[in-house]
């Protein structure tokens, strides 16, 4: 079969990207395989592919309600009507009604949740996939960094003694990750595929504060000089809400982005992000993925990020077009030891496992401790997860290393920060590759003049005349016919 | 401004007879009973329900806000009381239309119905076959998809119709029209995004939150101007089908609620169903209090509702017994219907 033939007939792309093929073509030979593609490099291609040469049904597991959102209505795009998503939106009828079809489709997405519930499970036993997929598979290792218990308890469904091959998607993945994803999904020999983590056009800037309060001055600054399309990433809502109200104060198109803007609002930004009507997004790390603008200019951390795969994660957002882009990190000490607080503070403790067991002796669901207050919800997941793993001694003592190592992931990141070698080096070091060239302008380090990569920022009129609703609303329905 | 305004109307209405924390549930729309009757006594209905995402930290910080600014006094045993310039304060407020008692948040499904028509359309006439629906749920894209069939989208000239029915019925309603513009400006199409929130709020320089409610009102207000003319808005009219909540009446006074449309009359009605014409009068002040739409002065003059009124500020009672003696002329029926008013 001829896998190009495939792809411009379904796809319309003339030529497969760097990874694509090999990857599918493992997967038709059906073999496992772990693929590692940076962000935005189509990882989605290896499976929708493969979903039109197979005759059964491709099931995708996804850990997060938006992005699955977004890869249902990119397939929906293709003009394919077999797709469909199961998760925790859909009602009981609508639920039982999709499980009840679920063979018919070519592309099922499931939330981890979803997958362990035994209704689902029964069908799926029932019937025959040709592929499982399990994307952000990062995710899944214990020591990874957005923790979700479901998803460790994906590797009890993959047991089955004739189960169709299984295909790991991440963009960022350390040699222990890797290792966990392997023996988690009980995947055999699986053919890994990695691309290299270096983004050459990617320069990488930091600048050091003595104090916090510097940084807004500095970012005010450095906005209005230099041209967008930029993203900010900062650690809270509030703080997306209060940078973006400044720059817009200053005349620049901005707005702030987070997990708690409504629906239509995370829509609108994107498209006008897209579109180029906005200049700058002020967001918390819920922001990119699933946003695929090409011409990303820049990336400033206001904030420093809880772990090196996330920093790696946020500034490949750039530079997408292939251009030069440039990612600025802003640091003044103490900025560790808030992103360390912030880091554990959602997390449960020793006090916990025993509140827990007390539940438990009085007779009492231990879930009662979220209502009373004694817990977040997020922490209580985690508890009640290894509660049921282990004994409950092991417990306090999981608790305790997972905690060190969020610790040690925010030293990992200030160790990139505070290196005097080669940022980039460090950083692709840490995914266990070499680097093997450096481009000019590479790093802090090695020598940056940040005027080579961005453009002076041409401050454009704004069209202030606001148009009258009527004039809007025409110009919408019947502006275009 | 406007949200504080609503706050200490609520709090005024509630006469100083509730706790604190009342004007949240009733914000939120809790469905506990002391809330829903609160809703008749103090006619509240306007309110009920309009903010079901209200978080209980934002709240609070808007009654400090209204304490620092002396518009409300909170004694020690958690009473209150509202100042003078509170009073002069909440007049202002009271240009915005509300109805949460009929929509309870409904008024959001009809916006999601047209902005999805609208966005759909607009992709139409551009040609466009595919693109992605900034409406997610999935009942809401069922019904588009009926409607765009039903209505013979591919004929092209639902665009220019739909458009004049939208720009002729709010041109119609009260409101100003920097509401319809906030309305509009939540719609998107073809290459054109909505303003977000935040952007609006700063176009109006007005808060988030009273930019919402502005919305919500010209909502209330836009639904009511489409329902009150079937035959001229055809189409606007399908998006408004099944948004109003049907008035939760008891199911027998339902029944009474039915034939009193009809034009039955109490005796009639009493004769009919059987039942004593004390039952029905119970069953009409039942109706009284929870459709704000319904008159009662097709049972009581202006001038006695006045008096009533007056009694109950002179006295400070809404006892039946001293009431009556006060304004003897009057039923007890009569008297009810005026205290199920609240006004
Ligand atoms: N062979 C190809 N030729 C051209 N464009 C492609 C090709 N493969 C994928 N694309 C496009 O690249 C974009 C990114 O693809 P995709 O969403 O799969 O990225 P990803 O690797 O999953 O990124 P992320 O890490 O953000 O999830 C999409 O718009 C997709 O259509
Ligand atoms: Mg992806
Ligand atoms: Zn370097």
């Amino acid at each position: 079969m001829e896998l190009e033939k495939v792809l411009q007939h379904h796809f319309g792309y003339t030529s497969f990207r760097p990874g694509q093929k090999e990857v599918i073509e493992q997967i038709v030979k059906g073999k496992d395989v772990i693929a590692l593609l940076p962000t935005g490099m189509g990882k989605s291609l290896c499976y929708q592919l493969p979903g039109y040469i197979f005759n059964k049904p491709v099931l995708i597991i996804s850990p997060l309600l938006s992005l699955m959102q977004d890869q249902v209505d990119q397939i929906k795009q293709l003009k394919e009507k077999r797709v469909v998503a199961l998760n925790s939106f859909l009602n009981a009828t609508q639920k039982k009604v999709t499980i009840q079809h679920l063979h018919q489709y070519r592309f099922i997405f499931i939330s981890p949740e979803m997958l362990l519930q035994p209704q689902v499970q029964q069908k799926l036993n029932s019937m025959e996939l040709s592929l499982i997929v399990v994307d952000e598979a990062h995710c899944i290792s214990q020591w990874g960094f957005d923790f979700r218990p479901d998803y460790l308890r994906i590797g009890e469904v993959m047991d089955k003694a004739n189960r169709p091959p299984i295909l790991a998607l991440s963009a960022t993945a350390t040699q222990k990750v890797l290792g966990d994803i392997e023996s988690y999904l009980k995947m055999n020999e699986p053919f890994t595929f990695i691309h290299t983590v270096d983004r050459p056009n990617i320069h990488m800037g930091r600048v050091l504060f003595q104090n916090r309060e510097e940084k807004l001055d500095w970012i005010l600054e450095h906005v209005l000089e230099t041209a967008g399309p930029g993203i900010i990433y900062t650690q809270s809502r509030s703080k997306t809400e209060s940078i973006s109200e400044r720059l817009l104060q200053m005349g620049i198109s901005t707005a702030a982005y987070h997990g708690g803007k409504d629906t239509l609002d995370r829509q609108f930004i994107q498209q006008q992000f897209i579109d180029g009507s906005l200049e700058w997004i002020v967001a918390t790390n819920a922001f990119g993925m699933g946003v695929h603008k090409q011409n990303v200019r820049q990336i400033i951390h206001e904030s420093i990020p809880s772990n090196v795969a996330n920093y790696m994660q946020e500034i490949g957002r750039a530079g997408r077009d292939g251009k030069d882009a440039l990612a600025i990190l802003l640091f003044a000490d103490g900025d560790d030891e808030f992103a360390k607080f912030v880091g554990i503070d959602d997390f449960p403790n020793e006090v916990h496992v025993d509140l827990y067991l007390e539940y438990r002796r009085r007779n009492e669901s231990p879930s009662t401790m979220i209502q009373n207050g004694e817990i977040s919800e997020t922490a209580y997941r985690v508890l009640d997860y290894w509660m049921h793993q282990i004994h409950p001694n092991e417990v306090k003592h999981q608790l305790l290393t997972m905690k060190t190592d969020k610790i040690r992931a925010v030293e990992e990141v200030v160790n990139l920060i505070r290196t005097k070698s080669c940022m980039r080096e460090k950083l692709v070091h840490y995914f266990g590759q070499n680097l093997m060239e450096k481009p000019s302008d590479c790093c802090e380090c090695c020598g940056l003049d940040y005027h080579n990569i961005i453009q002076k920022r041409e401050s454009f009129e704004q069209d202030e005349t606001a148009v009258s609703w009527k004039k809007r609303l025409e110009t919408i329905l019947l502006g275009f016919s | 401004m406007i949200f504080e305004q609503i706050l200490l109307q609520i709090f005024h209405n509630f006469n100083q007879e509730r706790t604190i924390s009342a004007p949240f549930h009733l914000l939120k729309g809790k469905r506990s009973g002391q809330t829903i009757q609160d809703v008749g006594i103090y006619h509240l209905h306007k309110f009920f329900s309009i903010l079901p995402k209200l978080s209980r930290p934002h709240y609070d910080e808007k009654l400090n806000s209204l304490i620092e600014e002396h518009y409300l006094i909170v004694h020690d045993e958690g009473s209150y009381e509202l100042t003078d310039s509170a009073r002069e304060f909440v007049k202002d407020g009271e240009k915005y239309y509300f109805n949460g008692w009929y929509y309870r948040g409904n008024e959001h499904i009809f916006f999601a119905r047209l902005s999805l028509i609208v966005q759909s359309l607009s992709h139409h006439g551009a040609g466009r076959m595919s693109f992605t629906p900034i409406q997610k749920d999935d009942h809401i894209q069922h019904w588009v998809r009926q409607f765009l069939l039903i209505n013979q989208y591919k004929e092209g000239n639902l665009q220019k119709t739909l458009l004049d029915e939208i720009v002729g019925s709010l041109e119609s309603s009260k409101v100003e029209e920097r509401a319809k513009s906030i309305v509009i400006n939540r719609l998107a199409g073809f290459q054109t995004a909505g303003l977000t929130w935040q952007q609006i709020s700063y176009q109006e320089n007005l808060s988030e939150m009273d930019v919402q409610l502005i919305y919500i009102s010209t909502l209330h207000s836009w639904i009511t101007q489409i329902s009150n003319h079937p035959e001229q808005y055809l189409l606007l009219n399908q998006l408004a089908k099944d948004i109003r909540v049907v008035i939760p009446l008891s199911g027998s006074a339902h029944q009474t609620a039915e034939l009193f449309r009809k034009g039955y009359l109490i005796e009639e009605i009493s004769h009919i169903r059987r039942l004593k014409v004390s039952t029905i009068e119970d069953h009409i002040v039942e109706i009284a209090m929870n459709d704000p739409d319904f008159s009662i002065e097709q049972f009581i003059s202006k001038e006695d509702i006045k008096k009533v009124m007056t009694a109950v500020d002179d006295y400070n009672t809404r006892k039946l017994k001293i009431l009556h003696e006060v304004v003897p002329h009057l039923s007890y029926f009569q008297i009810r219907l005026v205290l199920a008013r609240g006004e």
